[in-house]
Order: C-alpha cells, then sequence, then structure tokens
C-alpha cells in the first residue's frame, strides 16, 4: 500500500483531468469542484505519505516499474523506467507542490473563460510538476519536465492579459531552449551509462541513480570521466553539465536568461502567476540538486565560482531592476529572480548550510512568492491596474489588505519569523564559509550578496510608501469604489499562507530535518566523487 | 566568565518567560481582538505590561547579584551544528529586561491618554507589545543569531511605530527610512556573523566569551557586528534616521530613545565588547566621539522640540558608544540606565506639551507648529507638572548635581580620566567635556523657550494639563531622574548598581564637573535670557551628513536600478528580440526560396507534365474519326515493321 501512495499523489490529478474531460462543458462548477476534490485528495494522501516518512531514511516511497525496453541488438538495450521516489529534498517541494495547488485552485474560482479548459489544464499541470520532483529516471523526469510546459503556454497564452501572446510565445521559447539542452545531455547520458543490474548485457539505462556512479560510464563513451577526449578547451562532461546547468538556469530564472519571466508574470493570470512563482521556478534548482551535478560532480566543483557569481549578479540585479519596475507584478517577479539567486548562491558553497538553505529557499520563497502575487492579484481584480504610481494612501482605505502586505513584503524581505530569514541566512552562513571549509568560493560573494538584503528592503518599503502611505488617492472614480478590502476567499488563501511562513520561520527544526540528511550526502558525494574524478579541463 | 549555573528554578523560569512573553500575548490580543472592540486594547495592553514588568522585577530581585545563569534551548541543528537559542541571566541583562519593561509600561500607560481617539488603536498597541518583545529579547539572547533575529524585529516594529500615522507622507518616508538605514547596518552585522560562524563554528556569546579564541578576521568580524550598532543606536553616519523618526507619535519616541531601540546598540557592545580587538574598539572610540560631537551641536541649532531631544540622544549615545570603545564598559550601562529614565521623562513631558497644545488649538480654532520651540513660550504657568517633570529631566540631561544624569556621566568622566594618557584619550577626554557643556547650553535653550518668558503665539483658549494617566507615569519617569536610583550619595556613583569599586572615584574629578556645569548654567541664562541664537544651516543640518549621503546613495542606487532595467529591455530583451527577427528573416528567406525555386521546380514538373499530358491527351479526345486514323496508321505502321 506504502509504496503506492506517491503514484497516487501524482496521477490522481491527471485522472482528475480525465474525468473532467466527459463532463458538459456548461456545468462550470463541476470543474472547479472536481479539481478542488482533488486537491484535498492530494493533500490527505501528502499526509498520509508525511505520517510515515523517515527523515533519515534517504530514498523513500519508491515504486520501480519496467516502462520502456528495447532490445536494438548489438547496439545493447535501451531501458526506461518507471521509478519514482522521495526524499529529503524532492519531499519538500512536493509538499510545497501539492499546498499551492490547493491555494491555486482555489485562487481559479473566478475564472470565466472556458472553464472546462482552464481547469484541464490545471490538472494536467499538477501531475506534471509532481511527477518532476518525484521521477528518478531521467526520461521519465524529461517527459514530465516537457509535459510542464504545454498547458503553462495555454494559461498564460488564452487565459492571461493584454500582451499574452508575446509572454506566452516568450516563455515557450525560453523554456524550449532549456528544454533542448537538456535533451542533448540526456541522449550523451543514455548513450554513456551503463546499467549494472543486468550483468553481461550492455544497458543503456536513463536511471539517474546509475548515473551518479562512475563506475557505471562505459569506458570511452562520450561522457566516461576516463575519456580524454576534449571539444574545445573542456571535456565533453564539462559541457554536459554546463548544457543542463544553462538549461536549469532559464527555469530557475538566472540573470541573463530571466527576460521571460517578467512578462509571463504580467500576463499570466493570478493563479498561474502563483503557480510559475511558486513551483515552476523550483524545477530549476532541483534539476541543479538532483541531476546536473551529482551526475558532473568535477564539472561542478570547477564551475561552482561562475556558479555563485551568476547567483550573486541574480540577487543584485534582480533587486536593481524591481526597484526601478513600475508595474506591481513586474516587481515582484524581479524580486523573486533576486530571491533565486540564493538558491544558486547556496548550491554553489556545496556546504551543508549552503545546500540546506537552498532548498529552504525554495520552500520559502514557493510560500511567499504565491502570497505576493495573489496579493498582487487582489489589487488587479479590483481596478485592473497595477501601476505603483497610480495608487496613494491605500492603508486608509484597505487597512486588511495592508496589513496582508505588509507580512508578504516583509516576509519577502527576510524578516526574521519568516521562512525566507533561516534561508537566507543558511545560505549567507554557508557560502561565507565555503572559502575556508572547501575553498570553492571566495569569502566576498557572500558579502556582496548582503546587498539585495538592502535593496530587498529599499524596494519594498519605497513600493510600501507610495501606494499606501499619504493621502488616499487612485487613478480613476470607478477604481476608488472598486476598492474593497479582502473578501473571505482570499483571506482563506492568504492566511495559510502566512502561518506557513510563519512556522517554518520561527520552527524551522522538522523541514531542516528533513532537508539535512539530504545536503550532508549531497555536499559530501559531490565534494569527494568531485575531487577523486580527473579533472580534464 | 564564570561558571554557569544552568539553573532551572521553574519560578524564575516562569516570571522571565512571563517578561518575555507577556508583551507579544499584548501584540497578538490587539492584533485579534475585533475592530468594533478596539478600546479595549488601551486596557489589557497596559495592564498586560504591567504583569510583564512586575514579572521582571521578581527575576531581578531574586536573582540580584546571583551567578549567571544560563537557560538552554536548541533552536535547530544544522548538520551536526546546534544553533541555541539560550537564556542568559545576568545583573546586567536582568536590570535591562525591568527597565525594558518599565518604561514600556509607562509609555503604554501614557499613550492610552495620547492616543485616545486614534483610528487605528488596535496596530498602535499591538506593534508597542511586539516592540517591547523584540527589546526583551536582545536583552535575553545569548546566541548572535538569536539576537540578530530580534534585532531586526526591533527595527521592523520601529517601522510600523514611526509610519503609524499613514496618512502623513512624511511619517511613509521616515519609517523607511529608518528601516533601510537599520538593515545598511544589520547587512554589515550579519557579515560579522558568517566570519564568526565560519572561523569559530558558534554564534553562542557565552561560547565565544569562554573560549576566548583569536582568529585572522577578528577585527573585521568586530567592526562588521559595529555596523549594525551603528545603524541602531544611531551612531555616525548612520545617525539621520533618528531625528527623522520624530514623524511618529511621541511616546513611540520615547520607547525608542529610552529603553526599545537605540539602547539596543549600545548594550550588545556591553554584551560582546570582549571579542573586539583592540583596533575595532579604537573604531567604536573614535565613531562614539564624532556621534557625540555632531549630536550634541545639532541639537544646539534645532527648532523642532522633538528634533533637539533626538539630536541630544544621539549625542548621549555617542557617549556611551565612546566609553564602551575606551573599555569603560560598566558606566556606559550605567549612563544607559539614567538615560533611558530621563530621556523618556523629557520624551513624555514634550508629549505632553504638544498634547496640551494641540487640544487647546483645536477649542481655540488656531493653529500653528507647536512643536517648533519659537512658537512656544512662557508654558510653565499653564503646565506647571509638565514644567516641573521637564526640568527635572532636563536637570539630569544636563548633568546637574543631584540627578542621575550626573552620576553617570561623571562615572565616564572620572574613569575616561583614569584611562593611559595616549593623543585618544586625551582627545575623548576634550570631547567628553565639551560635550557635556553643550549638553547644558541646549537643554537650557529649550526650557528657557517653552516655559519661560511670555508666549510667543498666545492662544485664546489656556492650554491645561493633560489627563492623570499620562501625568502619572511622567512624574514616575521624573523621580526615576534623581540621584537616588544610582546611590544614596549624590556625589558618589558607587552605589546599587556599580556596587564593587570598578572605577575609583576622583573627588576633584566631581568638583571639577560641578563647577563646569555651573560655568554651562550661566552661559546658556545669560544667551538664552534674552539673545537668540541665529539659526546656523551646517548644524541644523547636522553638517549635511545625511543629505549628503542619501543624495548621493539614493542618486548611485537610482542609477544602477535604472541602468538595470535598462540593460533588462535594450539588451538581454534585445538579444532575444533580435534573434526572433533574426529567425523571422530567415523564415521569409526560405519561404521566399520554397516558393520560387523549390516551388518552382516543382510547379515547373507538374507545368512540364501537364504539356505532356496536354500533348498525349490530344490523342484521346473521344473523336471515332481520329481513333481510327490512329488505329489504321498503328496497323500500316506494324504492318511495314513485320513485312520488312
Amino acid at each position: 500500500m506504502q509504496q503506492y501512495l506517491l503514484s497516487g499523489l501524482l496521477f490522481t490529478p491527471l485522472v482528475a483531468a480525465f474525468i473532467a474531460l466527459f463532463l458538459p462543458s456548461h456545468a462550470s462548477g463541476t470543474f472547479k469542484l472536481v479539481t478542488l476534490i482533488t486537491c484535498v485528495i492530494q493533500v490527505v494522501l501528502l499526509l498520509l505519505m508525511l505520517s510515515v516518512y523517515d527523515s533519515t531514511g534517504g530514498l523513500q516511497f519508491v515504486e520501480q516499474h519496467a516502462w520502456i525496453t528495447l532490445d536494438l541488438g548489438s547496439w545493447g538495450i535501451l531501458k526506461a523506467e518507471y521509478l519514482v521516489g522521495l526524499d529529503g529534498l524532492s519531499l519538500p517541494l512536493v509538499s510545497l507542490t501539492v499546498g499551492v495547488m490547493l491555494i491555486t485552485t482555489l485562487s481559479s474560482w473566478t475564472v470565466e473563460k472556458n472553464v472546462k479548459g482552464y481547469f484541464i489544464l490545471l490538472l494536467i499541470l499538477n501531475t506534471a510538476i509532481i511527477g518532476t520532483f518525484a521521477a528518478l529516471d531521467f526520461l521519465l523526469f524529461y517527459l514530465f519536465f516537457e509535459f510542464m510546459l504545454l498547458p503553462m503556454f495555454f494559461l498564460i497564452g488564452i487565459w492571461g492579459g493584454a500582451r499574452r501572446e508575446y509572454a506566452s510565445v516568450k516563455f515557450f521559447l525560453y523554456t524550449l531552449l532549456g528544454s533542448i539542452l537538456i535533451l542533448v545531455a540526456l541522449i550523451a547520458l543514455y548513450i554513456s551509462v551503463n546499467d549494472p543490474s543486468v550483468p553481461g548485457r550492455l544497458v543503456h539505462s536513463f536511471n539517474l541513480l546509475h548515473m551518479r556512479d562512475p563506475k557505471n560510464f562505459i569506458s570511452n563513451a562520450i561522457l566516461d570521466p576516463n575519456n580524454p577526449w576534449m571539444i574545445g578547451p573542456l571535456s565533453a562532461r564539462y559541457w554536459a553539465f554546463l548544457l543542463l546547468f544553462i538549461g536549469f538556469a532559464i527555469k530557475l530564472p538566472m540573470v541573463p536568461l530571466h527576460t521571460w519571466l517578467p512578462d509571463a508574470h504580467v500576463e499570466a493570470p493570478t493563479p498561474v502567476s502563483v503557480v510559475l512563482a511558486a513551483l515552476l521556478l523550483k524545477i530549476g534548482g532541483y534539476g541543479l540538486l538532483r541531476i546536473a551535478y551529482p551526475i558532473f560532480p568535477e564539472a561542478a566543483l570547477y564551475f561552482s565560482w561562475l556558479v555563485a557569481l551568476l547567483g550573486v549578479i541574480s540577487i543584485v540585479y534582480g533587486a536593481l531592476t524591481a526597484m526601478a519596475s513600475k508595474d506591481l507584478k513586474r516587481l515582484i517577479a524581479y524580486s523573486s529572480v533576486s530571491h533565486m539567486g540564493f538558491v544558486l548562491l547556496g548550491i554553489a558553497s556545496l556546504t551543508i548550510e549552503g545546500v540546506t538553505g537552498a532548498v529552504y529557499q525554495m520552500v520559502s520563497h514557493g510560500i511567499i512568492s504565491a502570497m505576493l502575487f495573489l496579493l498582487a492579484g487582489v489589487l488587479y481584480d479590483r481596478t485592473h491596474d497595477r501601476v505603483i504610481d497610480n495608487y496613494s494612501g491605500l492603508a486608509a482605505k484597505m487597512p486588511v489588505f495592508f496589513a496582508a502586505v505588509l507580512v508578504a513584503f516583509f516576509a519577502s524581505m527576510g524578516l526574521p519569523g519568516f521562512s525566507g530569514f533561516i534561508a537566507e541566512v543558511m545560505v549567507f552562513l554557508g557560502a561565507f564559509k565555503s572559502g575556508s571549509a572547501n575553498g570553492l568560493l571566495h569569502e566576498s560573494f557572500a558579502i556582496i550578496a548582503t546587498l539585495g538584503l538592502v535593496l530587498g528592503a529599499a524596494y519594498y518599503l519605497w513600493a510600501l510608501q507610495r501606494m499606501f502611505f499619504g493621502p488616499f488617492h487612485v487613478k480613476g472614480d470607478a477604481a476608488a469604489i472598486a476598492l474593497t478590502d479582502l473578501n473571505n476567499r482570499e483571506y482563506s488563501m492568504l492566511v495559510p499562507l502566512a502561518i506557513a511562513a510563519l512556522i517554518f520561520g520561527i520552527f524551522p527544526q522538522p523541514l531542516i530535518s528533513w532537508i539535512n540528511p539530504f545536503a550532508q550526502h549531497f555536499s559530501d558525494a559531490v565534494l569527494t566523487l568531485g575531487k577523486s574524478l580527473t579533472p580534464i579541463h | 566568565m564564570t561558571a554557569l549555573s544552568f539553573h532551572t528554578d521553574p519560578t524564575l523560569l516562569l516570571c522571565i518567560f512571563a517578561a518575555l512573553l507577556l508583551p507579544l500575548l499584548s501584540f497578538g490580543a490587539s492584533v485579534l481582538t475585533p475592530r468594533q472592540y478596539s478600546w479595549l486594547v488601551s486596557f489589557n495592553a497596559p495592564l498586560l505590561l504591567l504583569v510583564s514588568a512586575i514579572c521582571a522585577a521578581v527575576a531581578l530581585t531574586s536573582r540580584w547579584n546571583d551567578d549567571p545563569a544560563l537557560f538552554q534551548i536548541t533552536w535547530f541543528t544544522v548538520g551536526d551544528q546546534p544553533l541555541s537559542a539560550n537564556i542568559l541571566l545576568t545583573n546586567t541583562s536582568l536590570l535591562m529586561l525591568v527597565v525594558v519593561s518599565v518604561i514600556s509600561f509607562l509609555v503604554h500607560l501614557y499613550s492610552t491618554g495620547y492616543m485616545a481617539g486614534d483610528n487605528d488603536l488596535k496596530k498602535y498597541f499591538a506593534m508597542l507589545g511586539f516592540f517591547t518583545f523584540s527589546m526583551q529579547g536582545i536583552v535575553l539572547a545569548d546566541n548572535l543569531l538569536i539576537l540578530f533575529v530580534f534585532w531586526e524585529l526591533v527595527g521592523f516594529s520601529s517601522y510600523m511605530l514611526i509610519g503609524h500615522w499613514t496618512e502623513k507622507l512624511a511619517a511613509g518616508q521616515a519609517s523607511k527610512k529608518a528601516f533601510i538605514l537599520n538593515r545598511i547596518g544589520d547587512a554589515g552585522f550579519l557579515v560579522g556573523l558568517m566570519i564568526v560562524w565560519a572561523n569559530t563554528g558558534t554564534l553562542g556569546i557565552t561560547e565565544l566569551l569562554s573560549s576566548g579564541s583569536t582568529y585572522q578576521w577578528q577585527t573585521a568580524a568586530s567592526l562588521c557586528i559595529f555596523c549594525g550598532v551603528i545603524g541602531k543606536s544611531a551612531q555616525f553616519p548612520l545617525f539621520s534616521w533618528l531625528p527623522d523618526a520624530m514623524e511618529g507619535p511621541t511616546p513611540v519616541s520615547a520607547l525608542i530613545h529610552a529603553a526599545t531601540m537605540v539602547a539596543a546598540g549600545v548594550y550588545l557592545l556591553v554584551r560582546i565588547h570582549p571579542l573586539f580587538t583592540p583596533m575595532a574598539l579604537t573604531v567604536v572610540a573614535v565613531t562614539g566621539m564624532a556621534t557625540a560631537i555632531i549630536g550634541s551641536l545639532a541639537a544646539l541649532f534645532q527648532y523642532d522640540i522633538k528634533r533637539i531631544l533626538a539630536y541630544s540622544t544621539m549625542s548621549q549615545l555617542g557617549l556611551m558608544v565612546m566609553a564602551i570603545g575606551i573599555g569603560i564598559v560598566n558606566a556606559a550601562l550605567l549612563h544607559l540606565f539614567t538615560h533611558a529614565f530621563f530621556k523618556a521623562c523629557l520624551f513624555l513631558s514634550a508629549g505632553s506639551v504638544i498634547h496640551a497644545l494641540h487640544r487647546a488649538q483645536l477649542r481655540a480654532h488656531h493653529h500653528f507648529d507647536v512643536q517648533d520651540i519659537r512658537n512656544l513660550g512662557g508654558l510653565r504657568q499653564n503646565l506647571p507638572v509638565t514644567f516641573l517633570t521637564f526640568l527635572l529631566g532636563g536637570a539630569s540631561l544636563a548633568g546637574i548635581p543631584f540627578f542621575s544624569g550626573f552620576l553617570s556621566k561623571e562615572a565616564i568622566l572620572a574613569a575616561v580620566w583614569s584611562t593611559d594618557s595616549s593623543v585618544l584619550s586625551w582627545s575623548l577626554l576634550v570631547a567628553m567635556v565639551s560635550v557635556s557643556f553643550i549638553t547644558v547650553l541646549y537643554t537650557f535653550r529649550m526650557i528657557w523657550y517653552i516655559f519661560m518668558g511670555e508666549a510667543r503665539k498666545p492662544l485664546p483658549v489656556a492650554p491645561v494639563e493633560p489627563p492623570v494617566i499620562m501625568r502619572m507615569p511622567v512624574v514616575l519617569l521624573a523621580l526615576c531622574s534623581l540621584w537616588l536610583v544610582v546611590s544614596w550619595n549624590p556625589f558618589d556613583f558607587i552605589g546599587w548598581l556599580l556596587p564593587e569599586a570598578y572605577y575609583t572615584h576622583v573627588a576633584w574629578v566631581t568638583a571639577f564637573s560641578v563647577v563646569w556645569i555651573a560655568a554651562a548654567l550661566g552661559v546658556s541664562y545669560f544667551v538664552f535670557r534674552t539673545a537668540r541664537f541665529d539659526s546656523n544651516a551646517i548644524l541644523e543640518n547636522a553638517f549635511y551628513v545625511d543629505a549628503a549621503g542619501s543624495k548621493v546613495l539614493g542618486k548611485i542606487v537610482q542609477i544602477s536600478a535604472t541602468t538595470a532595467s535598462h540593460i533588462d529591455r535594450k539588451w538581454i530583451d534585445g538579444l532575444i528580440h533580435g534573434s526572433a527577427y533574426a529567425h523571422i528573416t530567415i523564415a521569409h528567406i526560405t519561404g521566399w526560396v520554397d516558393r520560387t525555386l523549390v516551388d518552382g521546380f516543382v510547379n515547373g514538373v507538374a507545368y512540364l507534365s501537364k504539356g505532356i499530358g496536354a500533348f498525349t491527351r490530344s490523342f484521346q479526345a473521344g473523336k471515332i474519326q481520329v481513333y481510327i486514323f490512329w488505329a489504321i496508321l498503328a496497323i500500316i505502321i506494324f504492318l511495314i515493321w513485320t513485312l520488312k
């Protein structure tokens, strides 16, 4: 029973989408209900899983089935498996997905256009995201990864704002570029890796766990660590790492590969923005931690300074651009860029603090960015205007909204007591310690990154001052009338998120005790393996 | 540090946690009170704070002069390194606990009168409670990270309180400035934490103090942590938020200046100064000196009653920081203690003046800026109690004998005097003496302007004293400005608070102080009784440190922000769009190639075959005659071919 829980969690939305397909499209309420029930079932399944999860137990809920087995004669056997499982990295992210999806469903209650299509896409997206986090077979991962792109494209392109077509095409092209780079690495890995479990035959496997062990590489295959073959200045393994890195960095998004994000966010409807910021961005960080780093540890060590540098650039650059943003959603989008920079910095440090902080930051940002985009949506729903300068003195008119924005903004700028603080402090401690502990990063990376804290306070407080302080004024009389305080549905979405951010900020131990074994194992493995492999570059 | 007793006395523990958490409870209760019952908070908030103060006092009396005690709590563990949230009880921390909760209680009490009728009492009392809680956290924390947590929360509470009146634009700006300047300091503090963590693997203060290890980056670590102090305790150059913070309600100013915010920096220094390297301590001393001088000179030329007090706080904090910099920690702490009471007293008295005049203005329908001392005068007749409390507080600030300020300042002076003579200690001594002199000047300038002489802008309705609920806390604080809170002897600072002879009490320093203060009093009498100080723009703007800093820094940030945004739109998106256009252009070219060449070829082939088809089709047009013709022709050819 236990081993099917994960598959249950994974495929419930797909089954629901299939059922929804046959429901009459005029009964729009049923689709909302079906999606909501699906999410509730997922919550129950997740709670069941959490109750049996052993934080020191490594991979759990593993389910392995043969999926594609093709005997290619002298070329060996192509073997792809249905292999899923959760560990200290994926469990927090899967939990985040389940929670955010529930909130997204509530937030989608106001959708009026083509309700059937919308909720079916949302359900497909749900499966795809959980699948990406759960898959341990690279082909399966890639399948889910691509599977995410399509619903997202349509959700932005059909239900989005005025420039939705531009945004959705930009999103699609960027992500497609990333997918292609990952695909190249995927094929190279497939050619190079042998499944040791079938002795005597050459079995090309997509199993991510096999890919981590240098012994499983076929000698003189393109990605074999002992292959002296060079492409330009670097060996093929380093190139493969870079391909994966760029592919996932686009998702993260990392400066300078980030410009799809603000446009996608600005045009996307509120619930889609929430999914995008809270969940899709995490796949970038997840991919680095699950695939790029463990499979190519020596390249990871070699490029750690680059990863950290780009992380720091993202932190500072994202914050600066956020400050120059006139659109509230754009500001929040750039703040996401800034905050995801911490994930890169934490991973690059390869210290237990840094990696724990990076994973913590992914969860924390998921919660807080969901809150931020919901709040931007609250305002947009009422006035259809997101320009910061068109508002003034909202505090007096919408006191509860003001309180909610205060909570979200201060949580996002890393105020202690909220989850972001724990994450960022750990990243800082880890990144700084890296200089003396493993010699990967210079101390100045962490020091420069603290600029992000100051700039973060500056752009948020400046926005607060412009929008909420002073005498009440809104552009347009209709807008002034439409500005009512939060309603119950909005409450029900925001309060759980705020409570979650607080709980993870005040009682970090449970989440940390999930992440810690993973972080420990990850950083040790990458460091020892990376140093043991002969550096060819 | 002596051996720690790991105390688990349940009553004591209960008292400590009550003192710490009751203000938090007050916050929670205020937030959860329904809006229509918001008057309730002005009852329960002071009540909870009273209980908190009593608990703190019980804890203090039960553990006074005991060995330091440590309650061990683990917050979370990263890898195998635990981050502790230990609570340390020493004389210092317990005393601060009491000072914070008592002053906070008095401010709460005062606020019930001062803020009566405010639209957002809920938010006000909630944040007041949270402010107190955060400060109590700093006082008790024995871990630098936990301290940092509360440190930032203090910043957040001050943001909320300074910006309490959201409809005032200036309040929004001032609160933003306070938080950002504090954040700049905090970023430095955080770097300090990183250095300490990377080099020692712990952030526990007691552990760090007892290990006594030194490491390479220690000066850097000390200075980085000191950055946090510069921000929080309004030291040069991050002081300008403090005068601006006067946009907040006056009781809040009292709290910020006396107990809950600026005191945090000095308290942190007191706790961790042994970790500082000598070089770092010199920087601390010089910074403190600069701040003390700038603050006192700026105070001399302000016209806003609250801004005078703000700059005076800054200058007094400078003295404390300076004292810690040269190792006079207990004297600095003593001054922090006495300052808390007399500054709270002065602020609340100023609040009473403002309150009384506002109410009079409302009734008289006559409006002028009541905080500008040039508009005031002669208030001693209308507000005798306030006059008296202001006078007592002012006398203590000026360091008049028989007041607490005299003793604490003298403790610093005597200690500065007895340090080794060097250029630094001599310049500190000169600075200290001049600052004391200027302090007397601006204090009595203020008193003369506000209370003496005749009203400069008389109101048709005479102002009346504020209600008892506001007068009572002020009177209590005024009484706490007397020498008795320090020791029984008005000329000897060694008493209950400095029980052991940390410093030798130098009799002639005392004598000199008395003469010096008397001279300053005389000067201030003759200068301010009749003549007025002309405004001095440089000093009024505190040497333009703020203007220059804000302008330059603001400009840099603004330019970088627009540049970053420009890069985003023009370069990165430009590249994307460029590649998109390139794609489209290529697509058009291939499209043309497709249409003209490939399709042309295909069409050509089709055309050819069509031509051939048309030609061959013409043979089969359905005409019998033609068929017969071809048939006969074929037969003829066949016959010719076979018969050949």
